[in-house]
């Protein structure tokens, strides 16, 4: 048994797309469901008023409770929720399944009615299982404690998840041998297992089914396959007593007992999820810190990067620079001996200046003859 | 922060200070090429002592140093089976991701769970101090979110074990 809601969601969306199909539709389809539950949904378009569901499931059992006992509670179970001209059970079933139903669509009321009809019909592989369960645990309880005969009664809904259940002195036991094909599913589920076990053992606790892990099987499997007793996580016990299967409480008693390795599956998977979600966030962290190790890094070569650019802009190659102070020096003195002349302290007669001559030399050809000087 | 891993993270972080002092150095066997001397091992003469540094038996960080890379190894704490499955996990989740961190090897040295591997360029381009830092960093991270996560996985199996058995009442 592996899923935690009780309704199939395939069969209850095919079921769906066959009633508000607005044309009569062609259906023929097989589907399985956790590899252990077979389903096959027929409906042709000659007779589009009856869809006929056929379902059956892996079921292995030993000991008291034999199949045929099993189908006929399941049998009188689903009379229950057949509703008179809506559902009828077709016997004898189609070749290789449990169960048929035939759904009568035209009877079929409108509304919300009908969606309420078709989830009861996807929960129908469910209430097969619990109606054997139920059953079992029913007589195990009515048997007398006296009987010698109390043999473990092996229960196998899924290939390779088979549990036991047995009679005890005042109580029923449910063993689980817990398998997990990975190290660390292991691991987490013995982490699960032991604080089961600790929360069992919690005052508050004290009306639910008492719980006990071991990595070594119970005595009362001795002679059972060594397959089932040969386990990576040890064999998760509950005592049910006489308190958890009256009334109401059978139902949901035995609903968490068909449910608890795919609620032990669901919680490890969870659990790494969670786990990879820390390790993506620490890691993003860590990557943050170094990104900003190398950012900071970058910022500061940024900086010098733009004074190298400004100095790169400035520079001026070494044999140009000294042609180029050549030039300066021989144009300062150029201007300097063109430039008049300059006396510290005489500012102030520069103004005169054009009253102070200075002998002019005239390159002229007609001004290069000698004057007599006086 | 327990004192004695203050003081084992002081360790390391002095002897990465003192070690990481790592320059462009050219292959000696293969020319035009510039390889890692510490993951090499080519010429002992460019190669330092490797320096081992244990917090106890199951914690150690082991240093080796070249004239061009430093490599660092380190060895975590795993006290139980879950702790070690998260340590495992934890690690392999980063050196599968060892291009995000730069200084990341992708295999850890035999022996170890996780190793670093320093180049000159890496010197170059981020700051030595900051470096080293993160590397503390990176250490005393890996420990609180090991340690984070098993308090977790523990928290969160109570509760699912008290939902369970809730469910029974």
């Amino acid at each position: 048994m592996a899923y935690l809601e009780r309704a199939s969601p395939m069969l209850k969306e095919t079921l769906l797309k066959i009633y508000r199909a607005e044309k009569p539709v062609e259906v023929d389809q097989h589907f399985q469901e956790f590899g252990s539950i077979q389903y096959h949904i027929k409906c042709s378009v000659s007779d589009p008023n009856i869809v006929y569901v056929s379902t059956s499931t892996l079921l292995e059992t030993q000991g008291t409770v034999t199949l045929k006992d099993i189908s006929s509670q399941s049998y009188e179970e689903i009379e229950k929720i057949a509703v008179v001209g809506v559902i009828d059970i077709v016997d004898p079933p189609s070749l290789g399944f449990q169960l048929t139903l035939g759904i009568h669509l035209n009877n079929m009321p409108r509304g919300k009615e009908a969606i309420k009809i078709i989830a009861r019909i996807s929960e129908i592989q469910a209430l097969m299982l619990s109606s054997q369960l139920k059953e079992m645990l029913r007589n195990l309880n009515l048997q007398d404690d006296s009987r010698p005969n109390n043999k473990p009664i092996r229960i196998v809904y899924h290939p390779n998840e088979p549990f036991y259940v047995f009679k005890q002195p005042d109580k029923i036991t449910a063993v689980f041998p817990m398998n997990f094909k990975d190290n660390s599913d292991v691991v987490i589920a013995t982490s699960f297992f032991q604080e089961l076990v600790e929360v069992g053992n919690l005052k508050e606790m004290g009306n639910v089914p008492q719980c006990s892990w071991s990595p070594i099987p119970p005595p009362q499997l001795r002679g059972e396959p060594i397959q089932d007793l040969t386990t990576n996580s040890g064999f998760v016990s509950f005592d049910i007593t006489s308190r958890h299967v009256e009334g109401k409480r059978l139902d949901k008693t035995v609903w968490n007992l068909l449910n608890f390795y795919a609620y032990v599956k669901y919680h490890i998977k969870c659990t790494r999820g969670y786990i990879q979600r820390r390790m993506r966030k620490r890691m993003d962290s860590l990557v943050k810190l170094l990104y900003d190790i190398s950012l900071e890094e970058e910022k500061a070569q940024k900086v010098n990067v733009r004074c190298k650019y400004v100095k790169d802009l400035v520079k001026v190659p070494k044999g140009k620079l000294m042609m180029k102070q050549r030039c300066k020096d021989m144009t300062r003195r150029v201007k300097i001996s063109n430039f008049r002349i300059k006396i510290n302290g005489c500012a102030r007669f520069r103004f005169n200046q054009r009253w102070i001559s200075l002998t002019k030399y005239s390159s002229k050809p007609t001004n290069k003859s000698y004057t007599k000087l006086d | 922060m327990a004192s004695s891993l203050r003081l084992y993270l002081a360790c390391i972080k002095n002897t990465l200070e003192a070690a990481m002092c790592l320059q462009n150095f050219p292959c000696q066997e293969v020319e035009r090429h510039n390889k890692p001397e510490v993951e090499l091992k080519t010429s002992p003469e460019l190669l330092l002592n490797p320096v081992l540094i244990c917090r106890n038996e199951a914690e150690k960080c082991l240093i080796e140093t070249s004239i061009n890379s430093l490599r660092i190894s380190l060895k975590v704490k795993q006290a139980d089976e879950l702790e070690s499955i998260l340590t495992k996990k934890f690690l392999r989740f980063l050196s599968m991701r060892a291009e995000a961190f730069q200084v990341l090897r992708r295999k850890p040295v035999q022996g170890y769970d996780i190793s670093f591997l320093i180049t000159n360029y890496h010197c170059e381009e981020m700051q030595k101090q900051k470096l080293i830092d993160f590397i503390i960093q990176f250490m005393e991270d890996i420990e609180k979110e090991i340690s984070e996560l098993r308090i977790s996985v523990n928290t969160r199996g109570k509760l699912v074990a008290t939902e369970f058995l809730k469910q029974f009442m």
